[in-house]
């Protein structure tokens, strides 16, 4: 005893320390000064023109603006930064009026020379901008006076306001872009007009917000948000539950169904726009045939594998464009009918009596369950007769494959996961449809061509009257979905899982969530985060 | 001493020339396009190619390595394709996370691993040898990832002392430190026995005993010293590969080191911070190696390097 006093005296004021360095257990009633919110993956820049992930861009969301906002359950446009706007005959030119009073976080008043410089900032090769084909309509941005700007296009493009309400168009000050130079992408500091302001970035580890005292909307309800970046979906769960944080995005998708019933803590789940699909080669051998193709999306169970693999994560596809979107016409209801007895019968109308082999890959890990609903497709087209070999890869590797020409391609079949950062139909019927997404050029993997297709979804992007293009799109999707290029599975879900005290966490179709007031325009209904 | 370290780092050259050679050509072999997966699938071809072009990426393979090499000798080890930062900036950012991982684990290995192996030399075939040595395979045997939820669900869930993963304060250090001693508490404890028990059954040793020298004289002035050399090398080996980044241990603790950079990077076939961060890698493996060996010297007396 008297020999360990020391060391043993020594470990016990260690723990004892240790214990006390840790952060106290969340869950208190008051709200909290500082909300953690654990995310799966690590900033790669905070430029909001260089978003390339929804994760990341939801965080620049909190410290940026843009000219409007998309509503996120009235899908319409509605005032930001912007209060009113004209829209031109022709389509070809629109007129913003800005909110008055309001300043960048570095105190910069925003006027109609930053959003030109915002706008136009765009277009420099040296910005990364992604989706810069957004930007390309845009022939000119004029300041017509302090708060009056007007942008002229070079096209009539439809999807014009909803592109602005995108991240990448956020407005940012110039004076703070042009101070800190090259550090401008890993620490935007006084940037933004958004109601938290940048506070540090340390690599691999977090990202810390802190409250803009002067926000013009209403008063954000916390001091600080910490992004936490935790790689391991079981981790961000763990942190949860042990009150280390307030909010997880994607804990394992297995745990769901508990969550749902766990008093301790909420899910909040809603879906998504990410079509989940198997493209077909429709150049290749037996797909040639539309019949056959008929016969892959009658031979499997889709609600089966939602509720028992997917543990209710998703919604079944009822139309080559997922619900939220705009121009979306649902072309059966319920989606494509389970019929085995249908699909053989198809199938040797086709001369395929005895079925076929077929390649299949699938990644594993991107799309909620991918590697196991593979597996699960491939079961129920064994009973139909086509023996579908199932393979997976790293993700570089797939996309690869993906990129490959018709020519050199291996790609039989293959799980992919469809997004777009607009809800516009086009995004994913031109991006997956259009003969001119043929990879390499495009990332349509199954090579799918139809010449009155290509013809309404050219017209389409020339139309500007709403109605006439509604017409169009819902004819390219029945088109679309009888050709059964795709066996049409379903659109997944987004969710995150929160301490319960967290209260109105809104999670938008396209993957992003935020604990803030959405839409800030409090005239159009807005909704917004709050402590209980 | 001097001269021989002096020789071993001039030697340290050509193996770190060697080691880019392999990682520029490996990562270039696996298939995947850098500027396709930094701008996404929604991404058009054209942007696409504009950031290949930008990237050097469409200049062929012997001049592509020729630039890197030119950088490199400057101490430039290129841009990050995924963040536009410098990769020296990068490493930095992550690197005494992971020093401070490794040194911990080392530590806490050597301590509880020498205990535990002297313990055990001392009275083998005794059950408290068979329960450390049995608790020894357990260490060796248990997936990192597996022992770092449980010690998270018991910890950080149920008792709630210490905080789920994270970094910052002493508080974080204890979890990861534990998951990622483990398996070089077994290694060290197994190889402390065994090199303990052959010295122990030699003559001088019995000799020592028949001097009327106390056990802990025996044991730790005689015989361990002499047994140590086999120790050494094992945890200048575990303490150079903790080093490389623990790269399950770093994911499952939310731990911002090198080895999340690593296998994020390869992921993203970000090639300048695979080739900036491997080769950091392969420099602190040299140097511990060669700290290694001198410390031979120190242990055995015998040892001289000319």
């Amino acid at each position: 005893m008297r020999r360990y006093g020391l060391p043993g005296l020594v470990v016990a004021a260690l723990l004892a320390a240790l214990v006390a360095g840790a952060d106290g257990p969340v869950g208190a009633q008051s709200v909290p000064r500082q909300l953690r919110v654990a995310i799966g993956i690590d900033a790669d820049r905070l430029d909001p023109a260089e978003q390339t992930t929804t994760t990341i861009a939801n965080i620049v969301d909190y410290m940026f603006e843009t000219l409007v906002d998309l509503h996120p359950t009235k899908q319409q446009i509605v005032p930001r930064l912007a209060t009113r706007w004209q829209v031109s005959r022709d389509g070809l030119t629109y007129t913003f009026t800005l909110r008055r009073g309001v300043r960048f976080h570095d105190g910069t008043p925003l006027n109609a020379e930053a959003v030109k410089f915002s706008l136009e900032r765009l277009k420099d090769p040296r910005v990364a901008m992604a989706l810069r084909f957004l930007v390309q309509p845009v022939q000119s941005v004029e300041a017509v006076g302090e708060d009056t700007v007007r942008i002229r296009l070079n096209k009539v493009t439809p999807t014009f306001l909803s592109d602005l309400s995108t991240t990448q168009f956020a407005i940012v000050s110039p004076t703070a872009v042009q101070r800190a130079g090259d550090r401008w992408r890993s620490a935007p500091v006084g940037g933004g007009t958004g109601p938290y302001m940048f506070k540090e970035w340390r690599r691999g580890d977090s990202i810390l917000l802190e409250r803009n005292p002067n926000y013009w909307g209403k008063k954000p309800l916390f001091d600080e948000i910490l992004f936490r970046v935790v790689p391991d979906a079981g981790t961000r769960l763990t942190q949860v539950l042990a009150g280390d944080v307030h909010q997880a995005m994607l804990p394992p998708a297995p745990d769901v169904k508990g969550l749902r019933r766990n008093p301790q803590v909420k899910v909040v789940e809603a879906p998504s726009d990410r079509v989940i699909f198997v493209a077909m080669n429709t150049q290749w051998g037996p797909f040639k045939d539309v019949r056959v193709r008929q016969a892959m999306n009658y031979a499997v169970n889709k609600k089966a594998i939602l509720a028992s693999v997917l543990f209710d994560l998703g919604t079944v596809s009822d139309s080559p464009c997922p619900p939220m979107m705009f121009g979306y016409h649902k072309v059966r209801d319920g989606g494509w009918p389970f019929s085995p007895t249908r699909a053989k019968e198809l199938l040797a109308q086709a001369g395929y009596r005895d079925g076929f082999e077929v390649n299949f890959f699938t990644p594993t890990g991107r799309y909620i369950q991918d590697f196991q609903f593979a597996q699960a497709i491939a079961g129920q087209l064994r009973n139909v007769g086509v023996r579908a070999n199932v393979t997976t890869m790293d993700w570089p590797s797939y996309v690869a494959m993906i990129q490959t020409p018709l020519e050199r391609t291996r790609i039989q079949m293959l799980v992919l996961g469809w997004a777009w950062p607009v809800l516009d139909c086009d995004g994913v019927l031109y991006g997956q449809f259009h003969s001119s997404s043929h990879p390499p050029r495009g990332l349509g993997p199954a090579f799918y061509s139809n010449p009155r297709v290509d013809q309404l979804l050219d017209q389409q992007r020339q139309e500007a009257n709403v109605e006439r293009r509604k017409a169009l799109l819902k004819e390219a999707q029945e088109v679309i979905w009888n050709d059964a290029p795709w066996i049409w599975l379903w659109s997944q879900k987004w969710y995150v899982v929160t301490t319960r005290n967290l209260d109105g966490v809104l999670i938008h179709p396209i993957e992003k969530w935020t604990a803030l007031c959405e839409p800030q325009e409090p005239a159009v209904g807005h909704h917004c985060v709050n402590w209980r | 001493m001097g001269a021989y370290v002096l020789r071993r780092l001039a030697l340290a050259v050509p193996t770190l020339v060697g080691v880019t050679v392999v990682v520029f050509a490996l990562i270039r072999l696996v298939p995947g396009d850098p500027a396709r997966l930094v701008l996404g699938l929604q991404a058009s071809e054209e942007e696409v190619q504009r950031l290949r072009v930008e990237l050097g990426l469409d200049q062929p393979l012997p001049v592509q390595y020729a630039r890197f090499l030119g950088r490199l000798v400057q101490g430039d080890l290129g841009r990050s394709v995924v963040t536009g930062e410098p990769v020296t900036r990068e490493i930095a950012a992550r690197l005494p996370a992971t020093v401070q991982l490794a040194v911990a684990s080392t530590l806490l290995a050597t301590a509880a691993g020498m205990v535990a192996g002297v313990i055990s030399a001392t009275r083998q075939y005794s059950w408290v040898d068979y329960l450390v040595m049995t608790v020894a395979l357990f260490g060796i045997s248990l997936p990192v990832f597996w022992l770092g939820l449980m010690l998270m669900l018991l910890f950080s869930v149920h008792l709630r002392w210490l905080p789920a993963g994270g970094y910052g304060t002493p508080a974080h250090l204890v979890l990861p430190t534990i998951t990622l001693a483990a398996f070089s508490v077994a290694i060290i404890a197994r190889m402390t026995r065994s090199s303990l028990l052959e010295v122990l059954h030699q003559d001088y040793v019995r000799t020592a005993w028949a001097k009327g020298l106390g056990a802990r004289a025996v044991v730790l002035r005689h015989a361990l010293k002499n047994a140590l050399i086999p120790v050494v090398t094992v945890i200048g080996l575990q303490f150079g590969g903790l080093l490389g980044g623990a790269i399950l241990t770093e994911t499952v603790f939310a731990w911002p080191g090198m080895g999340r950079l690593l296998v994020g990077a390869i992921v993203a076939r970000d090639y300048p911070v695979v080739q900036g961060a491997v080769l950091v890698f392969a420099a602190l493996f040299t140097l511990v190696n060669l700290a290694v060996d001198v410390l031979y010297a120190y242990v055995d007396p015998r040892i001289h390097y000319g």
